[in-house]
């Protein structure tokens, strides 16, 4: 479903703030998995995530989604056959536009918008009857701006309108981190019901060892813009948080070897 | 009397304008100084066709769409060559100052003779009527200027419904979206830059018809009549907002176009009691800075008044 070859991307190349986001990040995705991707901070799963949504064109290496070369696609063409979610759970929606209108616009992801009427009979009906899924009362609020809501309410309808139509792909860009430990619960178990109702292929990023390993089929650890370690099947299935939490501290610990062994070369020769 | 119902009439006229801005600020955020070369574009265009003879109808939608042009330029410079907004408005406004003079070939062209919207809103008037003047709760009112009233209060009334019927469609929605979450709107799939460009467009397209009907009212085009404009025409937006709110789409669109007539009024009334015309644009200018920042300060200083309950606004 997902081709990710040797991509690189380099932010502020040839400044002081140069940072090396992807080096040469490969990752294959079958059709229908359920893959996390967790990784300390920097180690560009984020990073990874707007490549393949096409936020900025990548420096070297080819995406290809559902079959097609993507690589050169602009966001916007590429949001066809992609479902979003971001961290920020005031990325997206619009919040001086109401429930209805927002739902409304997401229902036609990828398709032509003319001058047909967006709040039509057929659709209102069917956006009343999935939010009153949701079971957070706001069918009757419909009309309301969707600024008034609170972030885990913004967040599960963004859930809701990323896989209105369905999406070759999910990516849930650590969707959960900015919420209050129940609404993070609620959306991620609506994130899981829908995942596995409509067979989704999904991409996860995650701080939670927990959402990490109770999560998905397959798990990925990203550091310094690679995958460093790929979990998949019984092995994942067995992963238990404080395994996940050594990988971690094995990853601290080259890290300040490095910086020592840089230090002493540093007195040594300057 | 005959005072009152002009500055009624220009009011809704420029409501126009108002509606214009309305659109780049107030959706886009987008602060659009394109709006003073474009209303004067549409002057030009509609009384230069007019003295050649061209049907005033014609000549009128001809002077909105060179307006949807300038927008569609200002519009392409900022998405295609990530030109900054303002400056981009800046550089479009400034050549159509170069323009509007090529298309009137002088600086003012006067429409004294000859057909345009106004003679014929009058003739109109005068078969329905059938006199000079007619008598209205006992004030004497001119038949020129009543039926020239009542017209453009229906021509703007139509406008104003389309453009809420347009902002209710799959396209208009996913524009208005734009403005409001760009990054939203490209994950659904949208072309954010092409709905800037085709908004500006609507917006100066809408400024320069009013521009257009400003013409055939005053009875001439003059290349400095776009001097403040955008001002103005923000001046009315903020009005509207404080009469009614901007709940709705409907209420914003409603309180731009009343924005715009209590504006005139006002501005017909400080002329009345000797306040100089040269001082105009100083007033108004004043008057939107007061309207941009007092909103922000009495937040603040409710917030002074209750120790402990500062903080970020929600949703920052």
């Amino acid at each position: 479903m997902l081709r990710v070859r040797d991509v690189w991307k380099t932010f502020n190349a040839g400044t002081p703030n140069e940072v090396r986001s992807l080096q040469g990040v490969n990752l294959d995705l079958d059709s229908g998995s359920f893959v996390i991707i967790i990784g300390t901070n920097g180690s560009g799963k984020s990073t990874l995530l707007n490549a393949v949504a096409g936020t900025w064109s990548v420096d070297a290496g080819k995406i290809e989604l559902d079959g097609r070369d993507v690589t050169r696609w602009p966001e916007y063409k590429r949001a066809a056959l992609l479902g979003r979610v971001f961290q920020n759970p005031f990325s997206g929606t619009a919040p001086n536009l109401s429930i209805a209108e927002n739902v409304a616009l997401a229902a036609r992801r990828g398709m032509r918008r003319g001058l047909g009427w967006s709040r039509e009979r057929k659709v209102m009906d069917q956006i009343r009857g999935a939010v009153r899924q949701l079971n957070m009362g706001l069918e009757n609020r419909l009309d309301n701006a969707i600024g008034s809501l609170s972030g885990g309410q913004r967040q599960a309808l963004t859930l809701m309108m990323a896989t209105w139509v369905q999406p070759k792909l999910l990516l849930l860009d650590e969707h959960t981190a900015a919420l209050d430990p129940k609404s993070a619960d609620k959306v991620i178990r609506l994130s899981e019901e829908i995942i596995s109702r409509d067979k989704l292929t999904s991409l996860m990023v995650t701080h939670s060892m927990h959402q990490a390993v109770h999560l998905g089929d397959r798990l990925i650890m990203m550091h310094r813009g690679k995958v460093i370690h790929d979990y998949r099947g019984a092995e994942k299935r067995r992963l238990s948080p404080e395994d996940l939490l050594a990988r971690f501290e094995d990853l601290r610990r080259a890290d300040q070897l490095d910086e020592s062994a840089a230090e002493m070369l540093r007195r040594t020769y300057v | 009397m005959s005072l009152l119902i002009g500055a009624f009439t220009v009011g809704l006229i420029l409501s126009l304008l108002a509606l214009g801005v309305f659109i780049s600020f107030r959706i886009f955020a987008f602060p659009d100084i394109t709006a003073e070369g474009s209303i004067t574009l549409g002057a030009a265009v509609a009384a230069t066709l007019l003295v050649n003879g061209t049907s005033p109808p014609l000549a009128t939608l001809a002077g909105a769409a060179a307006g949807a042009l300038a927008g569609t330029a200002t519009g392409l410079i900022h998405t295609r060559f990530n030109v900054n907004g303002l400056l981009s408005g800046i550089l479009v406004m400034t050549s159509l100052y170069s323009i509007n003079l090529h298309v009137m070939g002088k600086s003012n062209v006067p429409l004294l003779s000859g057909d345009n919207l106004t003679t014929e809103a009058e003739a109109a008037g005068r078969r329905v009527l059938g006199a000079d003047s007619l008598n209205l709760w006992g004030w004497d009112v001119g038949t020129r200027d009543f039926s020239v009233l009542i017209l453009s209060a229906l021509a703007i009334a139509a406008v104003a419904a389309l453009l809420y019927v347009f902002f209710r469609t799959n396209i208009g929605t996913a524009m208005r979206a734009t403005g409001d979450n760009d990054q939203m709107i490209r994950a659904l799939g949208v072309n954010h830059g092409n709905m800037i460009v085709f908004g500006l467009a609507v917006s100066n397209g809408l400024v320069a018809l009013s521009g257009a009907l400003l013409a055939q009212y005053q009875g001439f085009a003059d290349v400095q009549m776009g001097i403040g404009m955008l001002v103005w025409g923000l001046a009315s937006v903020i009005i509207g907002e404080a009469l009614v709110g901007t709940r709705q789409l409907g209420f914003a669109l409603t309180g731009a176009v009343m924005g715009s007539v209590l504006f005139r009024l006002l501005v017909a009334i400080a002329l009345r009691w000797g306040v100089n015309p040269n001082d105009l644009k100083l007033i108004t200018a004043i008057f939107v800075f007061a309207a941009l920042i007092l909103p922000g300060m009495l937040e603040k200083m409710k917030r002074q008044r209750i120790p402990g309950k500062g903080g970020q606004p929600a949703g920052a």
